[in-house]
């Protein structure tokens, strides 16, 4: 936890300088009223504060309880859910969404999961449905359409 | 008082007509099965939902995700107490002692008294909640911008001071939350920050894809980590009676868990795990039993469920009456009224009674519905918890997507829930709480604009903020609410430094 700590401070006081970074051109005082750049100043100096306090605190903390990380299958399900969710993103405008999303629970329920073939199929008809009936029926959401028209 | 009881008799008109009466139904089993699915709590479930709500009227949308909200309190019983997984974090305590009391055969009453605690207190919750709401917001209608800037600060320190876990960490990512609201265009003067050239920024980040992936998306990849093919306990329906020396056991610790919950669920940043880990330690402090505690404790059952049921209603009163969400879940609700088109505030009450007084009608028949669905129908809930929840996952995913490209028609969008649902399993695994940052991202543009209005009223000058005693007072609110974590850090430091140096002196004299 003591690495993840000192992670979390660098990475909050690195964010906190891109805040001062990128607003410092911004009017800090406009007239009669704070300007543009007078919250993120605020919110990058408490950030910065709170980070650095984090970081000692870590450095100086004696106990180190451990990260609770998954064991590799968990990781290795984890890493493949995200890479399936960022695939979807990048599939959905040419194959269209309802159609990427269906692909992305088969990928998930059989490949990830390796739950058997009918039940998967099963689930995956029911959720499409339920999807297709609440957001494109009731709603009237028109998804992106790919190639394949749907 | 009577024109509350008048308020709350057209509420009961409006929340009784079919249509609302169909989405509380709906709502609470939601709830019922979201708090009882291990990896999904209610502000998740909430978060997912809200894009189905845009095709319902206000009132009808708010009522169902107030359901999901205390629907979940309920259903997070049922994984405690027969599989001994907490369906959401306020049921943690139930999990001690009701999965004991589930292995001794007492299953039954374990979700009995549970189902009765909560509703009880739930029932009593909303009955305060309708004679407070109405003059707190009256008492609200003279607040200005400082006032505003200081409540909605307090609303962010007192997360930090009052929730579990680090104070430096809770704050610092409520700072996290105030950098992702500051993206877009500024309010007032209408430049962009830190938009860094993309026009999609320039509308700013949703509060939605930050609470889909946060709550939903995070939730769903960290409870993918491993398998829940679990056996619950089974449980009848006549073991769910509950004898005459039970309900003697556990009466007044339904009384003191619902109290203690309801002026937890008051506080600002506390919510119902926090009330129900309190009223646990608060029962166990006053039975005449504190040995059974951890070993199957009936009473202290009672006290966690009924507390953590009265803080999921009390917690509605700042949000209803000041506009200003206490807990993660009712940010979800506050920002459901924002994108229905409702400006929240201590002028909601007025500007919208039908919804509000709707709203806590629904909760009295929400209550019953669960009380319900919780007692002849537990085992029939608990049945569902043997469908494994590796099927469900991919589905709550899909609709993470497709109710985030909902939102905005764009896949934008559906990338940045991405985004922060990959920022928010990396938050869960570094221990670093996620709902400062959701309450932040809600607060931010009131604070902001409030607190710029402020400065522009008294021409730069911060003696505003101490003029009027109402905001001296919540200055010092503030204040103490910084300060009190920081005690307690420095005190437990100078215990344990105490104790080292004690333990190197026995050494020593050894």
């Amino acid at each position: 936890m003591k690495t993840a700590d000192i992670v979390s401070a660098v990475v909050m006081l690195v964010l906190s300088g891109v805040v001062f970074a990128t607003t410092r051109d911004l009017p800090y005082w406009a007239d009669f009223a704070p300007g543009s750049a007078f919250a993120p100043f605020w919110v990058a100096a408490t950030g910065a504060v709170l980070s650095i306090a984090l970081f000692v605190g870590a450095l100086r903390r004696q106990t180190n309880p451990p990260v609770d990380w998954p064991d590799r299958t968990g990781l290795q399900r984890v890493i493949l859910t995200a890479a399936g969710l960022w695939a979807v993103i990048v599939l959905a405008p040419i194959i269209g969404l309802m159609a990427t999303a269906l692909l992305f629970m088969l990928f998930l329920l059989i490949f990830v999961e390796r739950r058997r073939l009918v039940p998967s199929l099963f689930t995956t008809a029911l959720t499409m449905a339920l999807v297709y009936g609440v957001f494109s029926a009731w709603l009237g959401i028109a998804f992106p359409k790919g190639v394949l028209g749907i | 008082m009577i024109d509350s009881l008048v308020s709350l008799g057209q509420g009961f008109a409006i929340a009784l007509t079919p249509m609302n009466l169909l989405f509380i139904f709906v709502g609470v089993c939601l709830g019922q099965l979201i708090g009882a699915l291990p990896g999904l709590g209610p502000s998740a479930g909430m978060a997912l939902l809200l894009p189905i709500t845009f095709g319902i009227p206000p009132a009808t949308a708010i009522m169902m995700l107030a359901g999901i909200m205390y629907g979940g309190m309920y259903g997070g019983t049922l994984t405690s107490v027969l599989v001994n997984v907490p369906g959401e974090a306020a049921s943690v305590m139930t999990a001690v002692d009701g999965h004991r009391l589930a292995k001794q055969g007492r299953a039954g009453a374990a979700l009995s008294v549970s189902a009765i605690g909560s509703f009880l207190a739930g029932v009593g919750a909303v009955i305060a909640l309708v004679f407070v709401t109405p003059p707190l917001a009256e008492f609200a209608l003279s607040f200005s911008s400082p006032e505003y800037f200081l409540l909605a600060t307090l609303g962010i320190t007192a997360t930090a001071s009052i929730g579990s876990g680090s104070p430096i960490k809770a704050i610092l990512m409520a700072v996290f939350g105030l950098m992702i609201a500051l993206v877009g265009t500024d309010p007032i003067l209408g430049s962009a920050r830190l938009t860094f050239g993309s026009t999609e920024l320039l509308d700013g980040i949703d509060f939605l894809p930050v609470a889909i992936g946060i709550f939903g998306i995070a939730e769903v990849l960290a409870s993918l980590e491993q398998s829940y093919d679990s056996e619950p306990i089974k449980t009848r329906l006549k073991d769910m009676w509950l004898s005459g020396k039970d309900w003697a056991e556990c009466r007044i610790a339904i009384l003191r868990g619902g109290v203690l919950g309801f002026l937890i669920g008051l506080m600002p940043g506390a919510g119902p795990t926090v009330a129900a880990i309190l009223a646990y330690v608060t029962e166990k402090r006053f039975s005449r039993h504190p040995e059974r505690f951890g070993n199957g404790a009936l009473d202290g059952v009672a006290a966690a469920e009924s507390a953590n049921n009265s803080a999921a209603h009390g917690a509605l009163i700042p949000m209803l009456a000041l506009g200003i969400p206490g807990s993660a879940s009712t940010a979800v609700l506050l920002a459901a009224l924002v994108l229905q088109g409702i400006r929240p505030g201590p002028t909601l009450l007025v500007e919208q009674a039908d919804l509000v007084w709707g709203l806590i009608a629904s909760m009295f028949i929400g209550n019953v519905i669960l009380l319900v669905l919780n007692l002849p129908l537990a085992p029939l809930f608990a049945a569902l918890l043997r469908i494994p929840y590796e099927y469900l996952a991919p589905g709550i995913l899909v609709i993470s997507l497709v109710g985030a490209y909902a939102t905005t028609l764009s896949l934008f969008s559906v990338g940045l829930t991405l985004f922060f649902g990959m920022v928010g399993y990396l938050m869960m695994k570094a221990d670093l709480p996620r709902a400062p940052v959701v309450l932040a991202v809600v607060l931010a543009s009131l604070m902001e604009s409030s607190l710029r209005q402020s400065l522009m009223l008294s021409e730069g000058s911060l003696s505003i903020f101490v003029q009027r005693p109402l905001s001296a007072i919540l200055l010092l609110l503030v204040i103490a609410s910084l300060l009190l974590p920081l005690m307690s850090m420095f005190t437990r430091h100078r215990a344990r430094r105490r104790s080292r140096n004690e333990q190197q002196i026995s050494i020593a004299t050894k």
